[in-house]
């Protein structure tokens, strides 16, 4: 059992150092988002598999149908935005029909036209406006699995050439990502949830696992914060990485500081 | 290069065939049960070992976090568990995190009928069933910090106020969260009253286990119960064979037809497709 | 007033006090503030609660309006209008028994249960068509997730005592290990994301205006 190392006044116990980690997080978002600082990040692989797959679009003739997952907006789904808008651009550029079924759970309501201005902007910089069709945008509900019976229905009618389902999907994934491979689709997916991620990697042709999505986002984006997210996260694994190493090296040697630490 | 037909048909057999196959390995045991044996995993007693501490008058938070899909699942856990809690003659207050899980307390309770009028169970004094609290975080969170500033009715819109419910406050007052989800409003229990020193146990969908286990393995939960052969196996112990004993001959047979088909799928690939991509 | 309420600074003060209300008492033990952000947190539940009155209307009006436009599915759109009220008046009026239970045991359950269950059916065909030992890594793979499987019937494990140690191992070590690494990742993700969201560098967020698209 961990017993603190210390007790500081007014902070309440075994809440110090979560503190500490708080404030620091706060000062490395404000210290990379200052400035104009250029973040390094590298082109994560799962970028070529979604160009290829909408040059696969193209050549066939065929639509692509690509989500940005379910929920409100939370951290993945501004990823899956992100890589909505990237697909959204490449679709205007080679002419292909790009569809996008949203809906989901009640806090997709709140997304949806965010998503819609994305879509339609990316047509618009290409210099394609006509060619956005707001009934390409389908909301199938409000209730996950409702809106798979959706999903899964244009896919079966309009057998695409890819599905590209980003974001956070939950128990509807698997379901999307075996239809969309019975229909003959590349299949690109990311893995929000480790309960999804087993299941995904069988399904689809290809995966971005846990934050290759929200990292390909800040890479097509180019946006200074959502660089900069990346940047402290990967600044806090390091961090975890170190505590987990020394921790396992020093409690095997009968000594728990760094599980004491942690706990203080 | 031959053309082993046997080896092709293992190759590039359609999926449908998965599919009729699943359904009658599974149909035929549920409709005529076998009764093979299982064993029980040491997650499974640390459960039983949990809920089975609760003491006379325990005030316990039954939640369901689950639509009626997710309840066919754990629905052997579900009522195994309430069954101990009443056997144990403690305080339980039912909350659900889902629309659809309001209809879910009522088909409990008829299951374990029984069990109420022998322990002598009256809704108000020893149950209470709240209904939809849970639909965000910050009723979680409201529950946890001013409860009776949160919750003043019951689901039928009656007032807590006679219930054993106008003792709570905060978390603190809370002597176990049994939580049975598919993943709604469980973060926001861990986070609300688990971290803050609630014991909790959780009953979870097979595919959520990999994700409640470090939970366990920290402290954080005292056990947790894997979903339909968790449940099966607490239904074991517990010497009541319900629905989820009764599926695991389905659960076995399912299984082993999976495995077999992935056998066919490999044979199929080493047989017939390696050979003709020329060996790559 | 409508005009202030929409002021981007005003939104992100508001949203900065809030957050500061909730934060600091979680670290610091004052009770006077404990005390005003409990009551924050339930006046939040409140709001909450509400939206979904605001989600109902906000559904049955753009419902209508395809209905009345006859767009493409219109049908469908009145089948949802129709078994929304319809439910809503079953709620007020027959709770304890009657038509909401009927239509929650004989047609929710059933609904919601069947798409459940045809996840099986596609875990199934995943599994049979994607397991190929096809190099090193693969045939690993192969090799664990088939311990494991077995392991998970139960007759196995009443009759092969011998292969639980291997298969809890494998569950115990790596599946623990990829389970810890997605909460840090997670976690540190989703607190990254809310200091990026007072910070305001999130304006989809509050909702996106005209003028900033």
């Amino acid at each position: 059992m961990a017993t603190p190392l210390f007790q500081v006044p007014l902070i309440a116990e075994g809440r110090f150092i979560g503190l500490i980690l708080d404030i620091l997080i706060f000062a490395l978002v404000l210290y990379y988002t200052s400035g104009d600082k250029k973040i390094y990040i590298r082109r994560v692989a799962g970028l070529d598999a979604i160009e290829e797959a909408v040059g696969r679009a193209a050549e066939m003739g065929k639509p692509v149908v690509a989500s940005y997952g379910l929920g409100g907006f939370t951290y993945w789904t501004l990823a899956g935005l992100s890589i909505l808008s990237h697909v959204a651009g490449l679709s205007a550029k080679t002419g292909t029909r790009l569809i996008v079924p949203t809906g989901g759970s009640t806090s997709s309501l709140i997304v949806r036209p965010v998503a819609e201005e994305i879509v339609k902007t990316a047509y618009t910089m290409e210099g394609v406006p006509d060619q956005y069709n707001p009934d390409d945008l389908p909301f199938l509900s409000g209730q996950q699995y409702a809106y798979v019976g959706g999903y899964v229905g244009i896919l079966q009618r309009t057998r695409p050439a890819s599905v590209i389902m980003t974001g956070s999907h939950w128990s509807d994934a698997m379901n999307i990502a075996e239809t969309s491979n019975a229909v003959g689709a590349i299949t690109i997916t990311s893995g929000a949830y480790i309960s999804n991620v087993a299941a995904l990697a069988c399904a689809s042709d290809y995966i971005l696992i846990g934050e290759e999505a929200p990292a390909a986002g800040a890479y097509l984006s180019d946006d200074p914060s959502q660089r900069a997210s990346i940047r402290v996260q990967d600044i806090f694994k390091w961090i975890a990485l170190g505590c987990i190493i020394l921790g396992l090296v020093l409690s095997n040697m009968g000594i728990n500081i760094v599980e004491n630490l942690l706990s203080t | 290069m031959s053309d082993n037909s046997l080896m092709k048909t293992l190759a590039t057999y359609d999926r449908r065939w998965v599919y009729l196959v699943l359904f009658l390995v599974v149909v035929g045991p549920l409709l005529q049960p076998i009764g093979m044996p299982i064993s029980v995993s040491p997650d499974t007693e640390q459960y039983y070992e949990a809920i089975s501490s609760v003491e006379e008058g325990d005030k316990i938070l039954f939640t369901l976090n689950t639509e009626f899909s997710g309840y066919n699942e754990i629905q052997s856990g579900i009522v195994a568990t309430m069954r101990v809690f009443i056997e144990h003659n403690t305080k339980i207050c039912v909350a659900v995190g889902h629309p659809e899980a309001t209809g879910i307390p009522e088909l409990v309770f008829k299951q374990l009928e029984e069990e109420l009028d022998a322990n002598g169970y009256v809704y108000g004094e020893d149950y209470v069933i709240l209904g939809y609290v849970m639909p965000n975080e910050a009723s979680v969170a409201s529950m946890s910090q001013d409860f009776q500033g949160a919750i003043t009715q019951d689901w039928l819109g009656r007032s807590i106020d006679d219930t054993f419910l106008s003792e709570i406050n905060t978390w603190e007052d809370w002597d176990l969260i049994a939580d049975f989800t598919t993943g709604l409003a469980t973060t926001f229990l861990l986070n609300h009253f688990a971290l803050r020193g609630t014991p909790m146990t959780v009953n979870c969908i097979g595919v959520m286990i990999a994700s409640q286990k470090p939970y366990v393995d920290s402290g954080v939960y005292l056990a947790i119960l894997q979903s339909m052969r968790g449940g099966a196996e607490l239904e074991f112990l517990t010497g009541h064979p319900g629905p989820g004993l009764t599926a695991m001959d389905a659960f076995t047979f399912g299984h082993y037809m999976l495995l077999l088909f992935i056998l066919a799928g490999n044979l199929g690939y080493y047989g017939y497709t390696k050979q003709q991509r020329g060996g790559r | 007033m409508a005009e202030i309420l929409k002021n981007r600074q005003l939104q992100i003060a508001v949203m900065a006090l809030a957050f500061l209300l909730v934060f600091v008492p979680y670290f610091i033990e004052v009770p006077a503030l404990e005390a005003a952000s409990t009551k924050l947190i339930t006046i939040t539940a409140i709001v909450n609660a509400v939206t979904l009155v605001l989600a109902l209307q906000s559904q049955i009006r753009r419902g209508l309006n395809i209905v009345q436009r006859r767009q493409t599915g219109w049908y469908f759109k009145a089948y949802m209008i129709i078994t929304m009220v319809l439910m809503v008046v079953f709620a007020f009026f027959g709770r304890e028994t009657g038509p909401y239970h009927w239509v929650m045991y004989a047609i929710v359950n059933p609904l919601s249960s069947v798409n459940y269950g045809i996840l099986a059916f596609y875990m199934a065909s995943t599994a049979a068509r994607a397991f190929r030992a096809r190099n090193t890594q693969a045939m690993l793979l192969l090799t664990t997730g088939f311990i494991v499987l077995l392991y998970q019937a139960p007759l196995t494990g009443a009759y092969a005592p011998w292969l639980e140690p291997i298969a809890l191992y494998f569950g115990d070590t790596f599946g623990m290990a990829a389970g810890r690494m997605f909460l840090i990742s997670v976690t540190v993700g989703a607190i990254v994301f809310g200091v990026r969201v007072l910070m305001g560098k999130e304006t989809s967020v509050l909702g996106v205006g005209k003028e900033e698209v």
